[in-house]
């Protein structure tokens, strides 16, 4: 038995050194290393050695087959054959192929500047509140110092589900929601859908806001101008011109539009700012006595400031979109954009 | 609120300010200057042109030879105006201009005779509806001025967003009043305040109610001449978009736009019984005809101006065809009152009916202004339509209010606006508009705004005004000081975001849809009529069947994603979409909103990869199995060592949806309830979307998702002796589930097994049919030695025995 496996590892060696080319190799592997080649009989028959031979004889023969198994290898390396890759053979890869990636999609652009814009907020200690998307007319309208047949609804073209239903045409309401339920001293925003019956270019009938506010005494329009330039310029950019005009929203008084210098002309004026050199993104006011009178707060001891901001806006302005009409398409080559 | 650059001159010395100035200091005064544009730059290249001579054309009955004057400059011209006269004044395009309508002028010939130029008529320069031949200019006007000029047209439209707190600015005295406050010099108004005389009168008012009617005044104005009005007025409503009527309806409109007062003439000859009524429909009123032909439904609750026997107008909102002013009227009965906002609105609401007037009225108009407009428009009415005013009229003000009497503290005013105010500042600013202050004490003022500024009624109003008026730019910028505390988060939230990093780590990319869709996408998938699905909340004023029902369920939106991409040749889609789906309550209760996690996967396996790197197999059934166990897995709801929170189980007949392949299907279920489902859509479903490629997808209750308790993260000692690996090729039935093979090591009593898995399964030539091979591989491992051979063999040996015994196996050979 031991002859036979040196017998066969010698034949194997002679054979391995004469081969010149693959066919050639691949031919021996089939005779030696297969399946059914010779060294698998030879372990097969292994089989029938008596008890106290077999570790001894087994040892052997496992070293033969890997000694030969390695010689095999050797020369599949030197003849450039085998299973490698045509890139491998010479020990040097094209590097300018392009890479094997991993598959990755990205977030919805407007979910990205949603994560940021909340991100911001959340670092200043405000925290994050959603509310439904469903809302009765008292919170849309009611709640926030509008009432019915206020010239103030003009401002909202509203989705009715019935009389006193609606698709929130804000996320204002939760400022009422939330005021109604806890007291002061309040940091919250709140993210969400908001819908609006508009169509056109410019509108779409579905898009995101996010209105936050903040309660405690001796809140100033100073605060809330030191607060929105902060985020502004977190946003956009640390040195960003930003101006404050009045502004009207029946539930803040005073109320404020906010500006920022045009991020696409830089403030000479474009078609984008209509030569103003300016847009405006977001709305802000001192929440009106009104609206802490509903909830219960008293005017004289709290005062708070409550803005809102689109997202779908900011977007289009941060990554230049010109076409509100592809947020909702969900088509790839806009999506990977991102 | 629209107006003109000179117009607004006329009533204030606007100085040195540039129009960029003026818009600039209009915005920063809470008047959002939208615009500052040329009015019709289409005539800068037109003139005025005299007529010199007109000669019969020799070969056209209708047309005219004429010589006309263009300054120093004579031209001969071909024209076939009725009108055109010797000494006329008109509007001349010479060769090379270019007409509003597109076309451009050459020099041509007309029927043999050269023509240099056109004269134009209004209509073709888009400034009327005029059919009655060229323009015609007065006589004195010089020729080869630029028509704009001659017009009084070469100004700059402004235009102003209002916010609706403001009416007092729908009107260019208004507007004018606010600028007079930054260049603080005074108004120069045509009329300040008017008063009625005493005289008796030949007709009679009443008002029903003064609630709805604060005030009215009449008066009457006899002997007038219906004709096109003068061009300076024309003008002026032409550069704001309205439309030249006639001289008295052209007053009316002017006024209104100057002081922000709508009026009303009626054809007092139409007037029955020489009498007004306020008030509201008779039982027997129903319907009603406007001036503009047609006939309004009215209900009860709709305030009217009737005569003795009908209605003649609808308050407020639109006169009515039965006292229109005609060319034939020749006494008017000129109304100008104050209307309840809300009535108003309500009116002009179910009437369809927005107008000039309506939306001045709904914001609410001075009912002190009333007679000072009227006096405006009678004396425009005396010089313009040579009518004979009537002295005297009607003056009923039952709706009078007591001046407006605020008090505002300086103390308030400074810590609202976080910045120091005395006194003189505060009483400076406000009295630059005309709100006039008094010092009640060290820290009040009283403070008396004018009528017109209705949007005043409280303390905090009156903070604004000062903001406004000091600037909010030059109000300090600070931080608030607060008290620190941890702002709570919503969980919900952070899985949210962890969930959409895992799937766009495993190449999804996030869609958002819109929350309404169409009813028709629950019959694409074939959902059967009880469905709870099928039960949708509806929108009563959808803006198209589109969008017309609140989603009840989220993949059809990413189906028609899908055949979007397909459309566009991106035919390889991972697309996940987490969004609310609604379910209804009670007519005037809020849905139920649930969040829920779909996705859809389509196409190749490698993506858009190059097949040079992954080669061209599609995704399957088990590649949606994948994205589903890798994010359990890590949400730490399964594979984490102790029982898996949710489980993958194959459904019952009743729990498959009809659009599912109920050979591919599994249902993800927890304790709590079944968390979704993970499917392949039924091919005629996806065709049925337009889609021709097989689409897997996964649709998952999030807020369960979130509810559930994940298994917390604990660590175990790394395993110091090495583990052995052994593996069985077992030849089985083929319809044994390899999940069940691996279930059967995994609870088999023997000791030692660490893990086990499939590593291949195979199933044709050279197996027996019926027959599948399936390789699994054992993980042996203890943790307190080396196991030997001797160990392993007999455990393994056994568990042979045990899936062989279990599942009518035998081991593979050769």
């Amino acid at each position: 038995m031991e002859q036979e496996i040196l017998s066969l590892q010698g034949l194997a060696k002679e054979q391995l050194a004469a081969i010149e080319n693959g066919e050639q190799l691949e031919e021996f592997r089939i005779r030696f290393l297969g399946r059914k080649g010779q060294f698998g009989s030879l372990m097969k028959a292994l089989g029938n050695v008596s008890a106290e031979d077999k570790p001894r004889l087994g040892q052997m023969a496992n070293t033969a087959k890997k000694t030969i198994e390695a010689l095999y290898t050797e020369k599949q390396q030197t003849l450039g054959t085998g299973s490698q890759r045509a890139s491998e053979k010479s020990g040097s890869i094209d590097l300018t192929l392009p890479g094997r990636r991993p598959q990755n999609g990205k977030l919805h652009p407007v979910t990205q500047i949603m994560n940021e814009v909340c991100s911001i907020f959340e670092s200043l200690g405000f925290s994050v509140a959603e509310g439904p998307d469903v809302e009765h007319d008292h919170y849309n309208f009611e709640a926030l110092n509008i009432p019915a047949h206020h010239p103030a609804r003009d401002m909202h073209d509203t989705f009715y589900i019935s009389d006193s239903i609606l698709l929130r045409t804000h996320t204002s309401p939760m400022q009422a929601r939330i005021m109604e339920n806890q007291q002061p001293p309040l940091r919250v925003i709140a993210p969400g859908k908001v819908y609006r019956c508009d169509s056109d270019i410019t509108h779409t009938p579905m898009f995101h806001q996010v209105e936050g506010f903040l309660v405690d005494r001796h809140v100033s329009f100073a605060d809330l101008k030191g607060v929105l330039t902060t985020f502004t310029q977190k946003m956009f950019a640390k040195d960003l011109a930003l101006r404050f005009r009045p502004s009207f929203f029946p539930f803040t008084e005073p109320s404020a539009e906010v500006d920022i210098a045009c991020v696409i002309c830089g403030g000479s004026g474009c078609r984008v700012c209509k030569r103003t050199g300016w847009l405006e993104i977001l709305g802000a006011g001192m929440i009106d006595p009104e609206v802490f009178k509903m909830v219960g707060y008293d005017p004289e001891i709290y005062s708070g400031f409550a803005f809102g901001l689109g997202i779908e806006r900011i977007a289009m302005l941060k990554y230049g979109i010109d076409d509100i009409r592809l947020y909702y398409e969900n088509d790839l080559r806009f999506l990977s954009q991102f | 609120m629209k107006f003109t650059l000179n117009w607004l001159k006329e009533y204030v010395d606007t100085g040195d300010l540039s129009p960029e100035a003026l818009a600039e200091h209009l915005t920063m005064l809470g008047l959002e200057v939208d615009g500052v544009t040329e009015i019709f730059p289409q005539l800068k290249p037109l003139k005025t042109a005299k007529v010199l001579s007109v000669e019969s054309h020799p070969n056209a009955d209708s047309l005219h030879l004429c010589e006309v004057a263009v300054g120093e400059e004579t031209y001969s011209i071909v024209c076939g105006a009725p009108n055109v006269r010797n000494g006329l004044v008109t509007a001349i395009a010479l060769p090379g201009t270019i007409m509003p309508d597109g076309t451009k002028i050459k020099p041509s010939k007309v029927r043999g005779i050269k023509s240099n130029g056109m004269l134009c008529s209004e209509r073709e320069l888009g400034l009327s509806d005029s059919q009655s031949g060229i323009m015609e200019l007065p006589d004195d006007l010089e020729h080869g001025l630029p028509l704009l000029q001659a017009l009084g047209l070469d100004d700059l439209l402004i235009e102003v967003d209002l916010t609706p707190n403001r009416p007092d600015c729908a009107s260019v005295i208004g507007i004018a009043r606010e600028i007079a406050g930054i260049t603080r010099t005074p108004l120069t108004l045509p009329v300040n305040n008017a008063s009625l005389e005493g005289a008796p009168c030949e007709f009679k008012v009443d008002v029903e109610d003064f609630e709805q009617c604060p005030r009215y005044t009449a008066r009457l104005i006899k002997g007038v001449v219906i004709a096109p009005s003068p061009w300076w007025i024309r003008s002026r409503l032409l550069a704001i978009g309205l439309r030249p009527i006639n001289n008295v309806v052209d007053i009316t409109n002017l006024v209104m736009m100057e002081y922000g007062q709508p009026l009303h003439a009626f054809d007092y000859d139409t007037l029955a019984g020489k009498q007004i009524f306020v008030r509201c429909p008779k039982p027997n009123e129903k319907t009603f005809t406007t001036l503009d032909g047609v006939e309004r439904t009215l209900e009860p609750d709709m305030l009217l101006i009737c005569d003795a026997v009908q209605p003649v107008a609808v308050g407020g909102v639109m006169g009515g065809l039965n006292s229109e002013v005609t060319a034939k009227t020749t006494n008017i009965l000129l109304e100008s009152a104050c209307f309840n906002p809300i009535s108003i609105r309500r009116t002009a609401r179910r009437l369809n009916l927005p107008s000039e007037a309506s939306y001045r009225f709904e914001r609410g108009v001075d009912p002190d202004g009333c007679l000072t407009a009227m006096e405006r428009a009678v004396s425009l009415f005396s010089e313009i339509a040579g009518g004979n005013v009537v002295p005297g009229g009607v003056d009923l003000y039952g709706g009078k209010q007591p001046l407006n009497s605020q008090t505002l503290r300086i103390s308030r005013t400074s810590a609202l606006l976080g910045i120091e105010l005395d006194y003189h500042k505060i009483a400076d600013v406000l009295q630059s508009i005309g709100i006039r202050c008094k010092e009640k004490d060290k820290d009040t003022l009283w403070v008396n705004p004018p009528s017109f500024r209705i949007d005043i009624e409280r303390e905090v109003d009156l903070v604004e005004e000062v903001a406004r008026l000091i600037g909010y730019n030059n109000i300090p910028t600070s931080l608030p000081v607060v008290s620190l505390s941890y702002p709570e988060q919503d969980p919900q939230r952070g899985l949210r975001s962890q969930t959409a990093t895992l799937l766009t780590g495993m190449g999804f990319s996030e869609a958002i849809n819109y929350s309404f869709v169409t009813d028709k996408h629950l019959s694409l998938l074939k959902l059967a009529e009880d469905d709870p699905r099928r039960q949708q909340v509806t929108l009563l004023n959808p803006l198209s069947e589109e969008q017309s029902v609140m989603r009840t369920m989220l993949l059809p939106a990413l189906l028609e994603n899908l055949k979007r991409n397909i459309n566009f040749q991106k035919n390889n889609v991972k697309l996940f979409e987490m969004g609310k789906v609604f379910t209804p309550q009670g007519a005037n209760e809020q849905p139920i909103e649930r969040e829920r996690l779909a996705g859809i996967l389509s196409g190749r396996r490698g993506g858009e990869s190059s097949s040079f790197h992954f080669n061209d197999e599609n995704v399957d059934f088990l590649d949606g199995k994948g994205v589903m166990e890798q994010i359990l897995e890590n949400l730490r709801l399964q594979g984490c060592g102790a029982m898996d929170v949710v489980q993958f189980r194959l459904p019952v007949p009743a729990e498959v949806d009809p659009y599912c392949d109920p050979l591919q299907c599994l249902v993800l279920d927890t304790e709590k309830g079944v968390l979704g489902h993970l499917a392949r859509l039924q091919p005629e479903v996806a065709r049925s979307f337009g889609i021709k490629q097989e689409v897997f997808f996964f649709d998952l209750d999030f807020v369960l998702l979130c509810s559930l308790q994940a298994v917390p993260k604990s660590f175990s000692s790394l395993p110091v002796f090495p583990a052995v690996k052994r593996d069985i090729a077992l030849l089985v039935p083929e319809d044994v589930k390899a999940g069940d093979l691996l279930e059967s090591v995994r609870t088999s009593p023997e000791k030692f097994i660490e893990c086990c898995e499939i590593f291949d399964v195979y199933q044709g030539k050279p197996l027996e049919k019926g027959f599948k091979s399936v390789a699994i591989s054992v993980t042996y491992r203890s943790p307190t030695n080396t196991l030997t051979e001797k160990n392993v063999s007999k455990s393994h040996t056994k568990i042979i025995q045990r899936l062989i015994s279990q599942f009518n196996g035998s081991l593979r050979e050769g």
